[in-house]
């Protein structure tokens, strides 16, 4: 199945969980959790993450040092504002490389801090310097880019470039840009820039990964995802639509081991006391359970009806559910599971049966329910017989 | 397609380009249950529906006639209530499901067929013109009765792009009123859905109606490519219920609509919440904290430069009013907080404190956070402050 054309471009990840995904309000991990999890990144192959935010305190920073004494492949960093004491911070955490950030929009600057835009230039150059100094690689980002004039934006990324940013990083901090729009903007940054240009997208109007998508196709060489899109608020563009998504719509394999994303998902929604819903994109338990009759028998037929990767391949299960909505090849295949043929008069029968079970319990059925409905129906059937 | 030539214009004022009347048709009650694992009560069906015309939903896809029994009688219960909006029923290409929805006394249905080669030959085992002759046979017999009719092209994104437009003339010619097109298993992005979407508008010439999934997390964001592109029906779930990873979700197309394109809708969006949440009970799957648009989560402000700012004024990281969609704002002291969080609680509280207590306090408060490995209630903040006043000495920290 090829719709979409294909992105050619390096495209390099930097999960955020550690950082803007414990920035979410109520969540915080323990140390051994983000150790944990940097490992688990670190096993399935993403390059680069934050760790931390390390001028929140010594804490923070014993945290930050774990991480970076791991000894991982992947790249730790760590988040700056753009002051010398954030630097100086990170600096002491034995971090490879620091985010430096400084919001860039007016409403930001003017309604915020009570500052010119020269201020937020001042502040991430001094920081910048620091940060040279430290020997520390560094991206400089505009925060709430969406939101700011493109002449100043191009303003700031063009200062970081000529400081020796490595990478310049565009935050759609509060989640307002749409496919079309932000393509257009990161196409115009790219025709004027050379440095790569990392996205980094919130979900507010459930547009996160769209809008990373449309940023790539447009351009762009880096995304900072986080596990299940963990972030402030509606959170970030998650790193498993993210992956699949490049892979399955795009024809770009980033190398990441998917087969164990439930497995990280489930560790860090348990680390951020948040469950997963069943219904998550790509790693909800629900996206392979199918109940509609139409849809079970086309899945029976043939997966690729209505699956576009397999279960396997993101760690899940295919799972056929019995419910108000299920049609008799569904019941004929699950009884087949249990290893009891049905004919297809038996199979219409408990399908009767089972439907208004679900309605009675507004739910979809357990396996035991559905052998209880057949002994039930067993039962009936040889009373019948014996009548007749 | 060419990633290199998009088909959008680029330099456009986005919002020109939406249709000057855009409605939504709400299928929380068919596809929303069709979901593996939900039902609905009768009851509760007819109470969303309540629910949806009451906020101003245009047409309520209430259900699925031909499964017979319990679902029929839902969906004329919620025809007789008299609700200021259209109420359609979904049917296979089938005459005979047609006759159920008639029964129902619909105003509108849906007639839905897979037109893409994948599911014509390995799910339906036909032929393309098979499906074109099932369409045109039940659109007619559904039009007989006046009957308003969408026409669904099932898997259009995977379909042959001429064969889509011929389906599409043909279900004109037949006389459906508008076409549905579905990205059945979600693999569009917007720029496709848009190329798509726009030709077989114009080519077929008939509305088109948008129905997106989510399962790589465009779904609402391809229904928005898809309105850009001139549809003027979108379909479209309640918490995006839906099967598998579900629909564009109702919540987020309005605001972003509003909030990201400026074109007002005319539904009542300060009932979001309460509506999210009848559904969410009623579906028994709550809403995450962080969903989108209605999460509890969305207006609570943890960290100090957010809170800060907030504080300062709401328009910094506020693009709509927590009001706006039933919400409240909130603020709570964790490990990512400060002075501004903390001022903010004690004035909640009318409480005084020194400037020079601050960082201390601050201190203190966030080794606490860290430690039990969460935000702390204001119960916790106010113990620490008043512990500080009365001992003048931080205990936790001696």
């Amino acid at each position: 199945m090829e719709i979409l054309e294909s992105l050619q471009q390096d495209i390099r990840l930097v999960d955020t969980t550690l950082r803007d995904g414990e920035q979410t309000a109520g969540v915080v991990f323990a140390r051994h959790e983000k150790v944990r999890i940097a490992s688990l990144l670190d096993e399935i192959g993403v390059p680069a993450l934050e760790a931390g935010y390390p001028v929140l305190g010594e804490q923070e920073q014993e945290c930050v040092r774990a991480v970076a004494e791991l000894g991982l492949n992947l790249q730790v960093g760590a988040f700056c504002r753009a002051r010398i004491e954030d630097v100086e911070a990170a600096a002491r955490c034995g971090v490879s490389f620091v985010v430096i950030s400084i919001s860039t929009s007016d409403i930001h600057l003017q309604r915020q801090f009570g500052k010119p835009r020269e201020w937020a230039l001042e502040c991430m150059s001094s920081a910048v310097e620091r940060a040279k100094e430290a020997g520390l690689e560094f991206t400089v980002s505009a925060e709430d880019a969406s939101r700011t004039d493109m002449g100043f934006l191009k303003q700031y990324y063009g200062l970081a470039t000529e400081l020796g940013a490595k990478r310049l990083r565009y935050c759609d901090t509060l989640g307002v840009d749409h496919p079309f729009g932000i393509y257009s903007r990161i196409r115009d940054l790219k025709s004027s820039l050379s440095l790569p240009i990392e996205l980094h997208l919130h979900n507010d109007f459930g547009m996160a990964t769209a809008n990373v998508m449309s940023g790539l196709r447009a351009g762009a060489e880096g995304v900072a995802v986080s596990i299940a899109g963990l972030g402030e608020r509606t959170g970030n563009s998650s790193l498993e639509e993210v992956v699949m998504g490049l892979k399955y719509l795009y024809g770009r394999d980033l190398g990441i081991d998917t087969t164990r994303f439930r497995e990280i998902v489930e560790y860090a929604s348990v680390a951020a006391a948040r469950a997963v819903p069943v219904w998550k994109t790509i790693v909800g338990t629900n996206v392979f359970a199918h109940e509609s009759g139409i849809h079970v028998d086309g899945v029976l037929k043939d997966p690729k009806n209505y699956e576009v990767f397999s279960p396997e391949e993101v760690g899940l299960e295919r799972q056929l559910v019995v419910g108000k909505h299920s049609g008799s090849h569904t019941i004929y295949y699950k009884f087949k599971e249990f290893g009891i043929e049905l004919s297809q008069e038996d199979a219409s029968a408990i399908l009767a049966m089972a439907r208004e079970m679900a309605v009675d319990l507004k739910r979809a059925l357990f396996d035991k329910e559905l052998m209880y409905i057949y002994r039930d129906y067993e039962k009936k059937k040889a009373q019948k017989q014996r009548l007749e | 397609m060419s990633a290199e030539t998009p088909p959008i214009p680029l330099e456009a004022n986005w919002r020109e380009l939406l249709p000057a009347r855009i409605l939504i048709d709400d299928t929380t009650l068919r596809d929303g249950e069709q979901t593996a694992g939900v039902v609905f009560a009768n009851d509760e069906k007819v109470h969303i529906a309540r629910l949806l015309a009451g906020i101003g939903v245009d047409q309520i896809e209430a259900g699925i006639p031909a499964m017979g029994g319990d679902e029929k009688k839902a969906i004329s219960e919620i025809v007789q209530l008299g609700l200021p909006a259209s109420i359609l029923a979904w049917n296979r290409a089938v005459v005979n499901d047609v006759k159920e929805s008639i029964e129902c006394g619909v105003d509108a249905v849906a007639i839905s067929i897979s037109i893409s080669d994948i599911h014509i030959q390995h799910k339906l085992r036909k032929s393309r013109q098979w499906v074109l002759d099932s369409v045109k046979e039940s659109t007619e017999y559904a039009k007989s009765y006046g009957l308003y009719v969408s026409v669904n092209a099932e898997d259009a994104s995977r379909a042959d792009m001429s064969y889509l437009i011929q389906f599409a003339q043909v279900a004109k010619a037949a006389g459906a009123d508008r076409v549905r097109f579905c990205d059945t298993v979600g693999v569009l992005d917007p720029f496709a859905t848009y190329e798509r979407v726009k030709k077989v508008r114009e080519e077929a010439d008939i509305d088109i109606e948008m129905h997106t999934h989510n399962d790589f997390g465009m779904a609402t964001a391809n229904a928005i490519a898809g309105v850009l592109a001139g549809a003027k029906y979108v379909n479209t779930t309640v918490n995006g219920l839906g099967e598998r990873a579900g629909n564009a979700v109702l919540e987020e197309f309005v605001m972003a609509l509003k909030y990201i394109f400026g074109y007002e809708m005319d539904i009542k969006t300060a009932r979001f919440r309460e509506l999210c949440e009848y559904v969410a009970n009623a579906s028994n799957r709550p809403i995450p904290t962080w969903k989108p648009i209605t999460g509890s989560n969305l207006f609570v402000y943890e960290s100090e430069g957010r809170a800060g700012g907030v504080i300062h004024d709401p328009t910094t990281y506020e693009i709509f009013a927590p009001g706006d969609v039933g919400l409240l704002r909130r603020f709570v002291f964790g490990k990512y907080s400060g002075p501004s969080v903390l001022r903010q609680k004690l004035r909640q509280y009318g409480r005084d404190i020194d400037e020079d207590q601050i960082p201390e306090l601050v201190a203190t408060l966030r080794e606490k956070s860290i430690a039990l490995k969460r935000a702390l209630f204001d119960e916790e903040v106010l113990q620490e402050y008043e512990d500080l006043r009365r001992l003048g000495v931080n205990i936790w920290r001696s």
